[in-house]
């Protein structure tokens, strides 16, 4: 019998080519669509479990609102990993990290350097915290020592072979010299160290062992024994404030009181997040890699789901409006004996026969796809051939998908009553005509919602790029490590100044890009104790060329002056600063702040021009208060060119440095790519939408395609009629093609509020933000009207210009 | 007796009027019968074989067959006892077109789960029988009405029933293909068939054993 079925089956479904056609692409479609979007689901929800005892390891983290700021820090102060451990008997081993930034590494006795991006100063715990093993050294003396690192495989390398890597040694910056003790494996790419090479053991970082509650800058992490709750620390934690914090700050600011602090509306709370939550829950100051977003996880879930339903309605539409074919089959059927379950098995062996070929198909379409989607995505995801549980799941997909999909055509279908239809009733009296219109408004309804989704998320993108900044990031290059030319960096300046398509260039180490910060917190000179009056600043070494070069807009005061001679001890700050501190921008002309306020002679500023806003963090996040203050030290020469031969441009400027500075890499990027960087996930986001929206809208129109086709033959006979009684082709037509716009507009009417409501709520995460004009409502309409109209149009005019004679010709 | 109705009526609602498709039938039919069903068009014949045939429902009465109350049974065993007892014939033949002539005679013992070499000995014997062994591979869409309908009476035929129902089983056929058809009939109830004809035509009326005459649903004869 299961061999007749499958006969049976595979028959019929050739025979309609065009209907099986569009029934297995559209899943395939479908099923592809679903199977990318597990796979890079399943990746960001595989981050950071890899480590041993993932489970157990915990981050501490700080809540602080202080001086007018409202701040979410990853980091901590450097004495909690050690107080953590000796406070909680629940934590077996606390360690951290100590970001570094880049390093210029090279080999001892060797002239050329090599750039690392992220390097880290580490407790010795490191091994133990995160169950690392050494390829190359050995585990216990590992990082125990000052001015030694290890280093993974490939930053290795680099540099020498991996057997005789331990006892080299490296010189950083050219400056320290540090002797490798180990070589660890890379890490993978799902974890939050996946950029980090260096590791340097923290004994020699001297900040690290000073017992300093009021900065905080060190990643700290805690591993719990098996049996501890990580709920029971959370309250101790919250008491570190009164414990630690305020006695330490009250060694140099007598007066200060937990209660004073608080009742000025401030707080500072520590809490821990567990390690594998930090990737998709984790936004904060100063996280050690960049994280992904849950809502982004919900967002890609949601569209994966829509595709595999609208993929499955699909199925259903066809199939069922398919089954008037089939009617007189089970009829005939029917009446040699067959009964209703025999029937719903043969069909859903029929289904099954293409949701199975659509699964093929789909894997076909994925493999070809993945590389393109790993660029939309930014990922590097491989096809889990070798893994069982992936073609299990597959497969099982495929079977629940037949039956999902399936199930209901076959129940309808095995319904049909054989005195009926064995006697060529009519047609409409067969039923099903209001579920497929349910289901043709549900993916119409779900396209139209995916078509406002993505004119919202390109209209904000648009105008986040398109936005005044406050300055100008344009043709502005940045080239790094101006600090390995020591005392030559002004003369590169100069040097660089001098070529004729360089407008200007200026020495810091900080730009309006989101990595750079440096937070401190200013006490003005009356009221110097009193906390209200505290101003956390981001406080910025820069240049006498700075604002210039930046163009930033001075709206009161003056720039900084190399004919006044005391501007070393003046600031410049921002429009921000100014309003925390609750005056008008001329009034804080000559205002006299200072950082140490907590030393005997504090080092007073006195600002002497106020910047207008310019938004150096994302247009997530308010504008915070800033201060510029003159600096020799510079990390990085910014370069603002004339418009023009860009790679002229560089490729002279690269030939200062190598003057200068033979053998130091050329490192360099543009600061436009820099900012573009920042809102990567909301790009990417953009692109996924616009792919996916592609997607459901091209197998909607498959089902609607194949529904006006099966919709017009269903009026072969209603369509003659017309024709002998004198109708023409465009009102028939038209009468054909009306029945599908009135579903379509049923599908708007129920989108167009779903899909204002969802894209506000995405739009709330962003300070600075558009607002959702009525003309995206209006192309989403019209652009699913037109879209609809193309579908269905052929089919109906294909139908009104049959000769009626053919039509009404009876059996 | 093989069937045996008793004052089966059936009905329709429409607009709050009953209209009456089958009005106190009585009928018995013996084993060995060949009985003809004749009257204008509309008149409730292919009801009747419907009904007969278990196809559709009746409103009241009473409807035995073989000595089974059909009007008391389950949809189930229903099911089964045609399944089991009759065979039908239709006038568009209603053979399977995706299937080959001797695949749609395999159909009917597919459904009673007959073995595979029972099956293939039977399907052999019925299109030896016929004498259509040379188009078993055919679809139907390549026979004649004639040769299509010889199938449709083959399938009718291979689950060896009790009773034959055919209805109007030479309407679509010309002259030569019609007599063909009725002389199998004929032949077939000489062996024992039991048969339940529907048709228009005297002269196919004529190779039953008697006829019944329905009008407006009622039995006139």
């Amino acid at each position: 019998m299961f061999k007749n079925h499958l006969k049976i089956a595979w028959r019929s479904l050739k025979k309609q080519p065009f209907f099986t056609f569009l029934n297995t692409f559209g899943l395939a479609i479908g099923i592809a669509g679903g199977l990318l979007i597990s796979l890079y689901i399943y990746d960001e929800l595989s981050y950071d479990r890899m480590f041993a005892d993932a489970d157990r390891i915990h981050r501490i983290h700080a809540d602080i609102k202080f001086g007018g700021e409202d701040r979410k820090f990853a980091v901590t102060p450097a004495p909690m990993a050690e107080v953590a451990q000796n406070d909680f008997s629940e934590v077996e081993l606390a360690m951290r990290f100590r970001t570094q930034g880049s390093l210029l590494l090279r080999k001892a006795d060797t002239e050329a350097n090599i750039k690392e991006l992220q390097t880290t100063f580490v407790d010795s715990t490191f091994f133990k915290m995160f169950g690392l093993d050494l390829l190359a050294g050995d585990i216990k003396t590992a990082l125990k020592s000052p001015n030694t690192l290890i280093l993974t495989k490939s930053a290795a390398e680099k540099h020498f072979s991996i057997n005789d890597a331990v006892g080299q040694t490296l010189i950083l910056d050219n400056d320290d010299s540090y002797s490798v003790t180990g070589v660890i494996d890379d890490f993978p790419q799902n974890s939050f160290l996946r950029d980090h090479t260096v590791f340097m053991a923290m004994s020699g970082y001297e900040d690290s062992r000073i017992v300093n509650w009021g900065s905080n800058n060190y990643q700290t992490y805690i591993k719990l024994i098996p049996s501890a709750n990580v709920e029971d620390i959370q309250e101790p934690l919250r008491d570190f404030l009164g414990r630690y914090v305020i006695p330490g700050v009250q060694q140099f600011m007598p007066g200060f009181t937990e209660e004073q602090f608080k009742a000025a509306g401030n707080h500072l709370i520590y809490s821990t997040m567990p390690l594998t939550d930090i990737h998709l829950r984790s936004d904060r100051v100063a996280e050690i890699s960049r994280n992904n977003k849950l809502q982004s996880i919900y967002i890609l879930s949601f569209i994966a789901i829509f595709l595999l339903v609208l993929a499955c309605v699909n199925f259903m539409n066809l199939s069922t409006a398919h089954s008037l074919k089939r009617a007189k089959e089970v009829g005939i059927r029917k009446t040699l004996g067959s009964n209703r379950g025999e029937l719903i098995r043969q069909f859903l062996i029929e289904s099954g026969l293409v949701s199975m070929a659509s699964l093929v198909l789909a894997v076909i379409l994925a493999v070809i796809l993945l590389p393109m989607f790993n660029d939309l995505a930014d990922k590097n995801i491989s096809m889990p051939y070798t893994n069982p549980f992936f073609w299990l799941i597959l497969l099982a997909s495929g079977v629940v998908l037949g039956l999902f999909s399936g199930g209901y055509p076959a129940f309808f279908m095995s319904k049909f009553i054989p005195v009926k239809v064995l006697k060529g009733t009519s047609s409409n009296s067969l039923g099903g005509g209001k579920v497929r219109n349910a289901l043709v408004i549900f993916q119409f309804a779900i396209s139209v919602f995916l078509i406002i989704g993505t004119l919202v998320v390109y209209q904000q993108l648009d105008y986040i790029q398109n936005k005044d900044l406050g300055f100008s990031k344009d043709q502005v290059l940045i080239v790094n490590d101006a600090f390995s030319l020591d005392n030559n960096a002004n003369s590169f300046k100069e040097e660089v100044k001098k070529l004729s398509y360089v407008k200007n260039a200026t020495l810091s180490s900080f730009f309006p890009t989101p990595s750079s910060r440096s937070d401190s917190t200013f006490a003005p000179e009356e009221g110097l104790t009193d906390q209200e009056n505290a101003l956390s600043m981001q406080r910025w070494g820069v240049d006498f060329d700075y604002v210039s070069t930046m163009d930033f807009e001075i709206i009161a005061g003056r720039d900084f002056n190399r004919d006044f001679k005391n501007d070393s001890t003046n600031i410049i700050v921002n429009e921000s600063a100014v309003s925390v501190i609750g005056v008008s921008p001329e009034e804080a002309i000559g205002m006299r702040y200072t950082p140490d306020f907590g030393e005997d002679n504090p080092e007073f500023f006195t600002i002497i021009g106020v910047v207008k806003d310019f938004h150096f963090s994302p247009f997530r996040a308010e504008i915070e208060s800033l201060s510029l203050h003159l600096s020799d030290r510079a990390y990085a020469l910014a370069i603002k060119l004339e418009s023009g031969n860009f790679s002229n441009a560089i490729a002279g400027i690269e030939g200062i440095w190598n003057q200068i500075a033979p053998g130091q890499p050329f490192d360099y990027y543009f600061m436009e790519d820099r900012f573009n960087d920042t809102y990567q996930s909301e790009q990417r986001l953009g692109r996924i939408f616009f792919i996916f929206t592609a997607l459901s809208i091209l197998i909607a129109c498959l089902g609607l395609f194949g529904l006006a086709a099966f919709n017009a033959e269903k009026r072969t006979k209603e369509i003659g009629i017309r024709k002998v009684l004198g109708a023409s082709v465009s009102q028939i037509s038209y009468r054909l093609s009306m029945d599908f716009l009135k579903l379509v507009g049923v599908a708007i009417l129920i989108s167009l509020p779903l899909g204002w409501f969802a894209m506000n709520k995405w739009l709330e995460d962003f300070s600075y933000r558009i607002e959702i004009g009525v003309w995206v409502f209006a192309v989403a309409a019209l652009l699913a009207i037109a879209i609809s109209i193309i579908t269905v149009s052929y089919q109906s005019i294909k139908a009104a210009i049959v000769n009626p004679i053919k039509s009404l010709r009876t059996e | 007796m093989l069937v045996q109705l008793n004052n089966i009526f059936k009905w329709v609602q429409s607009g709050g009027q009953r209209i009456f498709l089958l009005k106190d039938i009585n009928l018995e039919v013996e084993e060995g019968e060949f009985i003809s069903i004749m009257g204008p068009s509309g008149s409730g014949k292919s009801t009747l074989l419907n009904v007969i045939g278990m196809l559709d429902a009746f409103d009241e009465g009473e409807y035995n067959f073989l000595d089974e109350s059909v009007h008391s049974l389950k949809e189930k065993d229903r099911s089964r006892l045609y399944k089991q007892y009759i065979g039908f014939v239709f006038q568009s033949y209603h053979l399977l077109d995706d299937l080959t002539v001797q695949e749609n005679l395999e159909m009917p013992l597919l459904y009673k789960k007959m073995k595979s070499p029972e099956r293939k000995a039977k399907v052999a014997d019925i299109l030896d029988r016929f004498n259509i062994v040379a188009k078993k591979d055919l679809f139907p869409a390549q026979l004649s009405g004639g040769q299509q309908q010889l199938v449709g009476v083959a399938r009718a035929l291979i689950a060896n029933p009790k009773l034959i129902l055919a209805d109007e089983p030479t309407g679509n056929l010309n002259s030569t293909q019609s007599k063909e058809i009725m002389e199998l009939f004929k032949q077939l109830n000489q062996e024992g068939v039991t048969i339940v004809q529907v048709t228009h035509s005297e002269t196919n009326a004529a190779y039953g054993s008697r006829t019944i005459n329905l009008l407006d649903g009622r039995r006139i004869i």
